[in-house]
């Protein structure tokens, strides 16, 4: 699967990551490739691993109220509120068309 | 971190509802970008849910006749647990969203059902059901109208023996009514889309409310890609029984499924099992007392207090009782006639020391809530029954001889 310009607009749409320029798009080639690498190993009859801590125990927490009543302290993040509620544009802004982009990839 | 009571909470309703529980079970992030979710991702079960293959039973009353009742069944696909986001509130007119993030991080367990249900009134009943099973399970309060349960509906629509259609999402249906019109509106709307010549969109629309209807809901542009990996913050979660129950665990860490089984109170199903066969009563009366939040406990309170037998109580429960409490809005925890008092009547009636009528005339009086007991109301309007056959015959006469006067 080729790591085509298309390919590289819909990350940038979906992660809001930016491709800067070149070296940003060929270090994305080069970790694609290095990942493919593992297609080579025979893992018929192998179970996936998540993750190195796959077999720790996970923790259970009681049900008790440990923290909270911290409200000010977390508008204070907030650059436009209204009461207690975090003000928010009516909708996600979708990244512009790759056309309408200022993007590197538009030159690609 | 996860919450132990989310894990025993999806564990009993597992359970209630026939599943096999997964004894190991994973956590995946589900990313995408929206106000209320700060995060840009929300934890959830993609890969492998806490509970799968269940099934749920509820009742629909055919033709609307409550004396025949059919039972239908709704697979459970699964039951998976996750993150709540917070919530929005579309401000049109200022053309802003309100976000208020106390709910973001709190666990929910979703209840995915398959297919089987086929228009509005059996998607209703069997979230009334699942809202009746949750309530007694604890695991939830389900009330609707507060968000507690909320229920997202998938329509679509073929002709018999071909595949299904393309289906919608439906949201925003705050109630067990309304999720019956948007279901039944959704599916008639796709009709008439097809017999014209459409085609159905896999889009998530809105219920609205105050029209009837549903429309497309903006912001679910395109194909969403939630970019699913494993959460690595969250190590498998494993649930233990009576057979594999390690030996020096922590008690507080361990969550055993057969002790949660063996500890699941009574189904909604199996109370109305009991209450037909300890009380004599029919299915549907058993049904009726379970959909009202009390109504069994005041009529077991008012038949232990009464020489009535049960059959006949039912009657004045539910004809009379409960109409009193819909006219007047109020639940039973609210009614002005307590269930003492009710019996109180009721002795009165089965003693034959009023009639039928003079008793409905009783508990009118009774509503007022003015502190009477039934005894002196019938004192007072003089409704008691004349048992003197003397002093009726002197009655009988003198209406005769009033006619022949005439």
């Amino acid at each position: 699967q080729a790591v085509t310009v298309e390919v590289l607009d819909r990350l940038e749409q979906l992660a809001l990551v930016d491709f800067r320029d070149a070296e940003g798009v060929e270090r994305l080639r080069k970790a694609v490739r290095f990942a493919a690498e593992l297609q080579e190993v025979n893992t018929e009859g192998v179970e996936p691993m998540a993750s190195v801590l796959e077999d720790r125990c996970l923790y259970l927490r009681e049900d008790d109220v440990t923290e909270g009543n911290c409200t000010n302290e977390l508008l204070k993040n907030a650059r436009e509120k209204v009461e207690e509620y975090f003000v928010a544009p009516p909708g996600n802004i979708p990244l512009p068309k790759l056309e309408e982009r200022e993007t590197f990839l538009k030159g690609s | 971190v996860l919450n132990r009571r989310c894990v025993e909470a999806a564990v009993m309703t597992g359970l209630a509802l026939n599943c096999s529980i997964n004894k190991k079970s994973l956590f995946d992030r589900k990313h995408y970008f929206y106000a209320d979710l700060p995060a840009g991702y929300q934890i959830t079960q993609q890969r492998v849910p806490i509970a799968v293959n269940g099934s749920l039973s509820y009742s629909l009353c055919k033709d609307n006749k409550m004396s025949q009742m059919v039972t239908k069944t709704v697979r459970i696909k699964q039951i998976q647990l996750e993150q709540d986001s917070g919530k929005s509130l579309h401000d049109d007119t200022r053309n802003q969203t309100l976000v208020d993030l106390n709910r973001a991080g709190v666990g929910l367990m979703e209840v995915v059902m398959e297919p089987d249900m086929c228009c509005g009134e059996e998607a209703a009943a069997a979230v009334r059901e699942l809202q009746l099973i949750l309530q007694t399970l604890g695991s939830s309060q389900a009330v609707m109208a507060e968000g507690q349960l909320r229920v997202d509906a998938n329509v679509s629509v073929h002709h018999p023996g071909e595949p299904y259609g393309v289906r919608t999402e439906v949201k925003n249906i705050n109630s067990i009514r309304f999720l019956a019109k948007a279901v039944d509106y959704e599916i008639q709307r796709q009709i008439e889309e097809l017999e014209n010549g459409g085609t159905i969109l896999n889009e998530t629309r809105a219920f609205d409310s105050k029209l009837g209807c549903t429309v497309p809901m903006r912001d679910k542009e395109g194909k969403q890609d939630y970019r699913f990996m494993p959460e690595p913050n969250l190590p498998p979660l494993i649930l233990y029984d009576a057979k594999s129950l390690p030996a020096n665990m922590n008690h507080q860490q361990v969550v055993n499924i057969d002790w949660i089984n063996e500890r699941l109170p009574d189904l909604p199903s199996v109370k109305r099992a009991k209450l037909v066969e300890r009380y004599g009563i029919l299915p549907e009366h058993s049904f009726a007392l379970l959909n009202e939040d009390g109504l069994t406990e005041f009529f077991e309170n008012v038949v232990k207090q009464t020489r009535m037998k049960p059959k006949k109580v039912i009657g004045w429960i539910l004809n009379v009782l409960l109409s009193y409490l819909k006219q007047h809005s109020l639940t039973v925890k609210e009614s002005p006639v307590s269930s003492v008092l009710m019996a109180d009547l009721l002795n009165l009636l089965e003693k034959k020391e009023i009639s039928s009528t003079a008793a409905k005339q009783v508990l009118a009086e009774l509503w007022k809530g003015e502190g009477k007991t039934p005894l002196e109301i019938v004192k007072e309007k003089k409704l008691e029954l004349i048992q003197d056959q003397e002093e009726l015959e002197q009655i009988c006469q003198a209406v005769i001889d009033g006619q022949e006067n005439e």
